[in-house]
């Protein structure tokens, strides 16, 4: 008798908590189902709508046409345009000056500022050095033009030490060093961050242990805190390698203009005023899509190098 | 006893260094921080000096012919007044949406016997590493008739997967014993979100609150395909106008067609009105971020926690 009513007991308590999960999981189901939709609707649908590079969209057209399909029309035509090789070698330059410059400035800033013993000093440089992450691209692209001006303060400069004032704005062979120099000043101090935070985990005893055995400060730096910061750095550099064709658009749509084109046209600015702003709703998706592909091409090999050099990787 | 110090509290500094080299260390870094602060000083010196000396920019360490008639004309614009108020307006909607939507997808995943999660999860994982891209979104907004209504950007604009991770994976700290309490007490899911996750979350949601804010702050590539009207438009696509378009004409001295000279006057105070609005619109972010500062480290580094 007694069994009996404990494995009934024993039952319905199943049964309960059967029905406190089914609960639970309506509740927060109900909770999250809309949020669900609205990345559905925003994330989603625009997913699908990648297919118009392969149709002759017309605007007004549903995404799913079957009378317009043209397969890879665009495609070629973007491959035998000028704009391919054009585009190509213009996001490949400035990609690669970031690989070369831009990456490494927060880097460098990181290992010498924590050489700086006064932590005080050290915040006050750091705050500082956070600074231009939180002005706009606008204004910096506004400040880099005023800037640069014929009468502006960097020809100012050179003139005074005799030198010839020059257009550097509209001066095509100019942009990729004015991209570059913006976007580290920009960026370098808040991409520091993460080394800060790579430096500080690095364990206190090693130095000791170096010190004991006789190390000097570069050894130290090489050998001990050099290797605490190489995981993060591969990281970030695998991340670059795949951003390689994604080249900061926001920045060049400021900072260029019809006179630099030459140099300062990628993929990003072409998608832009080809799509945005001349209606080539297929072609310029068809030319993103390619991109893209080639992006994840790249990431993939990065990532598959990195693991095989370094032992760790993205995924 | 000094080797005995080192050992009680060691640091991951390296010490014994020359003075030389010291001093140079010190020097470096305050020539980085001088480059970083400079250029925007710089603009805070033009703008306030006369507008012939701005047009040369031969002023470099103090306003010359301290002038705040640029000032004058740019608050008395009612189009950067617009624009603020709309900038305004993008912030504090898209913070509190961003809050809303990412505590309510984090919570639901933190519950552990919940249905589908599988599915929830590729779910948000997929958009974070493909998108359509700018042309498809751009249809359908059109699609939707959004097109040049504040919706435009404040949907799209109202969760980001990375946030809701973020979210997730502090909620993910907060002990199961908690929940469980809550729950003998008959507490429903909406209560513990409420009342056990949120108060104890305050630093996450900070985080999520301020790092939207700024973002939208300065943002204005969305705004520049989705909002033609300029009544919508935020504050830096009226800085852009000015600033890189150099199209917006302030104030009505363009309209009277006096005499020549007075239109080169209005050219030159133009010209200042490109630092005046800088400051005008930056000051803000500026003032603010030392003391927020924290938060935004703290972001970088739950960040890299998933990486």
């Amino acid at each position: 008798m007694a069994e009996q009513t404990k494995i009934l007991s024993n039952g319905s308590k199943i049964r309960k908590v059967r029905r406190d999960i089914l609960q639970e999981n309506i509740e927060v189901w109900a909770m999250m189902l809309p949020v669900l939709v609205v990345i559905f609707i925003f994330s989603y649908i625009p997913l699908w709508g990648v297919v118009i590079s392969l149709q002759d969209y017309k605007m007004g057209s549903p995404f799913w046409d079957r009378t317009s399909w043209v397969g890879l029309r665009w495609i070629v035509k973007f491959c035998e345009s000028i704009y391919f090789k054009r585009l190509l070698v213009n996001t490949l330059r400035l990609s690669v000056l970031q690989l070369l410059f831009s990456f490494w400035v927060p880097i460098i800033f990181a290992l010498f500022l924590n050489e700086v013993t006064n932590l005080r000093y050290k915040k006050i440089v750091q705050t500082c050095s956070y600074m231009p992450y939180f002005v706009s691209s606008v204004v910096v692209a506004g400040m880099a033009i005023s800037f640069l001006d014929p009468n502006g303060i960097i020809n100012n400069i050179i003139v005074s030490f005799g030198g010839q004032p020059r257009e550097f704005i509209t001066e095509p062979n100019a942009f990729p060093t004015i991209y570059t120099v913006t976007t580290i000043w920009k960026d370098f101090g808040f991409s520091s961050i993460l080394y800060f935070s790579a430096l500080s985990s690095i364990d206190p005893a090693l130095y000791e242990a170096a010190r004991i055995d006789g190390a000097n400060h570069m050894r130290q730096i090489w050998h001990i805190t050099l290797p605490g910061i190489k995981g993060i750095i591969a990281i970030r550099l695998i991340m670059s390698v795949g951003a390689i064709l994604g080249s900061n658009t926001d920045m060049i749509l400021l900072l260029y203009n019809t006179s630099t084109y030459t140099t300062a046209d990628v993929i990003g600015t072409y998608v832009y005023r080809m799509g945005i702003e001349g209606g080539q709703f297929s072609y310029t998706t068809a030319v993103n899509l390619f991109m893209s592909i080639i992006g994840f091409t790249l990431t993939y090999m990065a990532n598959r190098v990195s693991n095989a050099l370094t032992g760790s990787g993205l995924w | 006893m000094k080797e005995k110090a080192v050992l009680v509290k060691p640091s991951n500094r390296i010490k014994d260094r020359s003075i030389l080299g010291q001093i140079l260390i010190y020097f470096v870094a305050a020539i980085i921080a001088f480059i970083t602060i400079y250029p925007m000083y710089y603009v805070l010196v033009l703008s306030l000096s006369s507008p012939r000396e701005a047009l040369t920019m031969r002023v470099y360490w103090w306003p010359k012919g301290f002038f705040l008639g640029g000032y004058e004309r740019i608050l008395s614009d009612i189009r950067l007044w617009t624009a603020y108020k709309n900038t305004i307006f993008y912030c504090s909607v898209r913070a509190v949406l961003n809050l809303l939507t990412s505590v309510l997808v984090a919570y639901p995943l933190t519950v552990r016997k919940l249905y589908g999660r599988k599915f929830v999860t590729f779910f948000l994982l997929i958009p974070m590493y493909v998108a359509g891209g700018i042309i498809p979104e751009f249809i359908l907004m059109t699609k939707l008739g959004l097109y040049n209504t504040p919706w435009a950007l404040i949907l799209p604009g109202s969760y980001s997967i990375w946030y809701i991770i973020l979210t997730r994976s502090y909620f993910h700290s907060i002990p199961e014993s908690l929940r469980e309490s809550a729950k003998l007490d008959g507490a429903n899911s909406y209560r513990i979100l409420w009342n056990v996750y949120l108060p104890t979350s305050k630093p996450i949601l900070a985080v999520v609150a301020l790092y939207t804010i700024i973002g939208v702050w300065n943002s204005w590539y969305h705004a520049s395909i989705y909002i033609t009207e300029h009544d919508w438009q935020p504050l830096q696509l009226y800085l852009r106008r000015i600033l890189i378009e150099q199209t917006e004409q302030l104030g009505d001295s363009m309209n009277d067609a006096e005499a020549l000279r007075r239109m080169q006057e209005s050219q030159i105070s133009n010209n200042q009105m490109k630092y005046t609005v800088i400051i005008v619109s930056s000051l803000p972010m500026l003032i603010a971020y030392p003391f927020f500062q924290n938060y935004f480290v703290k972001g970088v580094m739950l960040g890299s926690l998933k990486e």
